[in-house]
């Protein structure tokens, strides 16, 4: 009896040992995401945890604040160049940066990652880039074939890799244990629970402050672990937010994004070819209603697709507002009668609460319609066939407001122009706006694009959902930037 | 002996192979392609393309199938992941230890819970014990899974600060991942411990022995364990084999990077060589244990050992 007992006591003690151990110093982090990473592969990723990783691991060039009015900043280019043709661009590479291994960064490095990026399957860059020079070790210089007004953008995005590393070990090295050139250094990566980094000391613009971080693989319970203090830092759901709030040992960020939850209408299909009645549906939407009900109150109501934080958005582009009279009027003007039935919402599981809203909205001016929820695969296939009548959904289009195109242009059907919207004007609007270099002509193209989507209603935008972070409040993150993208570098903990 | 296990052993290749032909149909009939899946709906389309080309899925079905099945009987080569563009063993591998280690810590607490109470209850049916576990059975049978993980990490990891609420670093990590899956399925073993034992006692032979005067340990241990064991023997093997394959829930609420977690991520993506070589590995897994069970069977009750030797019809 003595004996089990001191067994179990001995027991007791290692578990309490094990808890002790993993309460986090002040020198390390632990991060909260919801999924494994695929690849460290500095062109090749795909999701949010992949970038959100990458940019800890990797440098660029410049950096772009994603809030549509800031300039990029210098990074490992110290200044640039756009010739006025908008074709050439050139970087002039700062000294004293260094590669993880303590090798210097040099115009080769650069003139590789970018072209990396450019053959890369998994970036859908708009840009056409016809050479990629290195005169001297620390000059970049990138020919364009057509003008790409967002160009710079692209480059934001571009890690850069050490050309030295690449060809010296095998791609699955290269992709898997990443040699990078920012922040933090990779130390290990267990598959399918966690990616350890540590501060890289002779990052050129000073070591972090927080020595080591560990991106733990949480899906489901993220906002448990930072209640009992497992996890410093994660993006949180609406749905758990009243009950980290409540906690005092617990910050929280509201982050704009530019990503938007819309109703899609088939302008394929009648009777959503008429413009009278996708503005009719548009007005019969309580937006206000959706974003508490649907959002928690966690999502800006917006009815335009440009963003506010978006450069190009202006409050005289027109809004739609919840006027079911209005509707009435429209759905009369284009000889649709009341019960009409107006075919299927489809969406995906995620998206059936907004699908339901939106139903009961439409009913509520005289238009029936069902709802199929279908598995995520089949709802996409569905979408990008055309194979719908409506659809409810959330799309992200970031990066530069460029990339709105793919929901408007005709070369997009059939893959983000979910309205199969084919519009002459529009597309060479869009057209012009790509090549156009001065950001004043530029922001009057997006004008008349955005008055135009409004105007023809080519789908009924609803709002933009914020994201959400929770963090233990002990810790201080001095820039947040837009669209989710976070720097461990401006990471600190107080004192 | 030796004839029934290798009759066994080659009964499992069509098994495989049916399994791997039913799995490889489902997921190709299923909608959806990788390339599409991985780079998402705003991709060029030519990067799709290029990317479905790069995986074979542009292939007709049976070509994809018999390409797999090839690569995997002559080279024992699995393939490579869609999702992770790396060979799908290197994490099998990596998963598979986690998900072993849950088991068999589970079945030990199962069977020692489940087999013991089961028996007590039994030998004093009708007791308030005897009423206790039956009740206390019938709530763990009836709680579901990731309630009762949430409740545990509510108490232990929130309230008292104790264990860990995710990850699978040290044994502390697996206390209530153990705790999840054993309690409910222990309340299963306990109940068909206890029926198997009462029809067990109620025999004449039981009867019999007691009239003989054998004491009452003798009777429980001797005479009527060895005959109940069987149904429970059965439900435990393949209750094993079958958490083999993951216990997706414990595993998702406990964030263990295991087979079910593995394999659910895996459907979703569409990484059919990641599926199919999970799946192909846990049916192999699991008839291997359920020719152990079989095996057992013959320590059990040497009536069914005199059965294999005449050839293996087993089990009437």
């Amino acid at each position: 009896m003595k004996k089990s007992l001191r067994i179990l006591a001995a027991m007791g003690l290692s578990l309490l040992m094990s808890t002790t151990a993993m309460a986090a110093g002040k020198e390390d982090l632990k991060i909260a995401i919801d999924a494994d990473v695929n690849t460290l592969h500095p062109s090749d990723w795909t999701t949010t945890s992949e970038l959100n990783i990458e940019n800890q691991i990797y440098d660029t060039l410049i950096f772009y604040a994603r809030d549509g009015q800031s300039d990029p900043e210098p990074r490992l280019a110290e200044s640039f160049e756009i010739s006025e043709d908008g074709l050439t661009y050139t970087f002039h590479l700062r000294d004293g940066a260094t590669f993880h291994d303590g090798s210097a960064i040099t115009s080769e490095d650069a003139k590789f990652s970018i072209e990396l990026y450019a053959q890369s399957e998994y970036q859908s860059s708009m840009a056409e880039i016809a050479s990629v020079e290195a005169p001297d070790e620390k000059t970049v210089v990138i020919t364009l074939a057509n003008p790409y007004s967002p160009f710079l953008e692209d480059v934001s995005r571009q890690h850069i890799a050490s050309k030295a590393y690449h060809d010296s070990v095998d791609e699955d090295t290269f992709a898997n244990q990443p040699l990078g050139s920012g922040a933090y250094k990779f130390v290990s990566h267990a598959i399918g629970s966690s990616i350890e980094l540590e501060a890289y000391e002779d990052y050129y613009r000073g070591a972090a402050p927080i020595k080591n971080v560990t991106f733990s693989v949480v899906p489901n319970t993220a906002s448990i672990a930072l209640m009992s203090g497992d996890i410093g830092f994660a993006q949180i759901q609406a749905s758990d937010l009243a009950q980290l709030q409540a906690m005092p040992t617990i910050t929280i960020e509201e982050v704009p994004t530019s990503g938007f939850s819309f109703l899609s209408m088939n302008t394929e299909k009648e009777p959503f070819n008429d413009v009278k009645v996708r503005q009719a549906i548009n007005y019969a939407i309580n937006r206000e209603n959706i974003v508490s009900v649907v959002y928690d109150n966690e999502a800006e109501e917006n009815s335009n697709i440009c963003a506010k934080t978006r450069f190009g958005y202006s409050d005289e582009q027109p809004q739609y507002t919840y006027d079911p009279e209005k509707a009435k009027e429209l759905l009369a003007e284009a000889g649709v009668e009341e019960g009409t039935n107006l075919g299927t919402i489809l969406c995906a599981d995620k998206y059936s609460n907004l699908a339901t809203v939106l139903q009961a909205d439409l009913a509520a001016v005289g238009l029936n319609c069902d709802i199929s929820v279908e598995e995520f695969n089949a709802y996409i296939q569905d979408l990008t066939s055309g194979n719908y009548d409506l659809c409810a959904l959330e799309m992200t289009l970031d990066g530069d407001t460029q990339m709105l195109e793919m929901a408007f242009t005709s070369d997009y059907i059939g893959t983000a122009n979910n309205a199969r919207y084919s519009d002459a004007e529009m597309d060479d609007l869009f057209a012009q706006a790509r090549v156009e270099n001065s950001d004043e002509k530029r922001l009057e193209l997006y004008n008349q694009i955005f008055t135009k989507a409004q105007d023809e209603a080519v789908y009924a935008i609803i709002a933009n959902p914020l994201e959400l972070y929770a963090y233990d409040a002990n810790l201080t993150v001095t820039d947040f930037v837009l669209e989710g993208d976070y720097y461990l570098h401006d990471f600190a903990w107080n004192e | 002996m030796t004839k029934f296990v290798v009759k066994r052993i080659l009964y499992m290749i069509p098994v495989l192979f049916g399994v791997a032909f039913l799995v490889f149909a489902i997921l190709s009939l299923t909608p959806g392609d990788p390339g599409t899946i991985i780079l998402g709906v705003t991709a060029k389309p030519e990067n799709i393309a290029a990317l479905n080309h790069e995986f074979g899925f542009d292939q007709p079905f049976l070509i994809r199938f018999f390409t797999y099945m090839k690569n995997l009987v002559l080279h024992q080569d699995m393939g490579i992941s869609y999702q992770y563009r790396r060979n799908v063993w290197t994490f099998i591998a990596e998963a598979f230890p986690y998900t072993l280690l849950l088991a068999v810590l589970s079945m030990i607490v199962q069977s020692i819970l489940g087999v013991s109470l089961g028996i007590f209850s039994a030998v004093r049916q009708y007791s308030t014990l005897d009423r206790i576990c039956v009740v206390v059975a019938l709530v763990f049978a009836s709680i579901p899974g990731f309630w009762l993980g949430l409740m545990l990490i509510m108490f232990f990891s929130i309230r008292l600060k104790l264990l860990p609420v995710f990850g699978a670093e040290s044994l502390a990590h697996f206390v209530l991942p153990t705790l999840t899956v054993s309690l409910t399925s222990a309340a299963g073993t306990l109940r068909l411990t206890r029926s198997a034992m009462l029809e067990t006692i109620r025999q004449e032979y039981i009867r019999t022995a007691q009239a003989k005067g054998a004491s009452e340990r003798v009777i429980i241990w001797k005479h009527a364990l060895r005959n109940a064991m069987i149904p429970v023997v059965t439900s435990l093997g393949t209750g094993f084999g079958a958490s083999l394959g993951g216990a997706i829930i414990a595993e998702t609420v406990f964030s263990i990077p295991g087979m079910g977690r593995l394999m659910v991520n895996a459907i979703n993506q569409k990484d059919i060589p990641m599926v199919m070589g999970a799946t192909l590995f846990l049916a192999f897994i699991f008839s291997m244990i359920v020719l152990l069970v079989d095996i057992l069977y013959a320590f059990i009750d040497p009536r069914i050992k005199e059965k294999y030797k005449n050839g293996g019809r087993h089990r009437e």
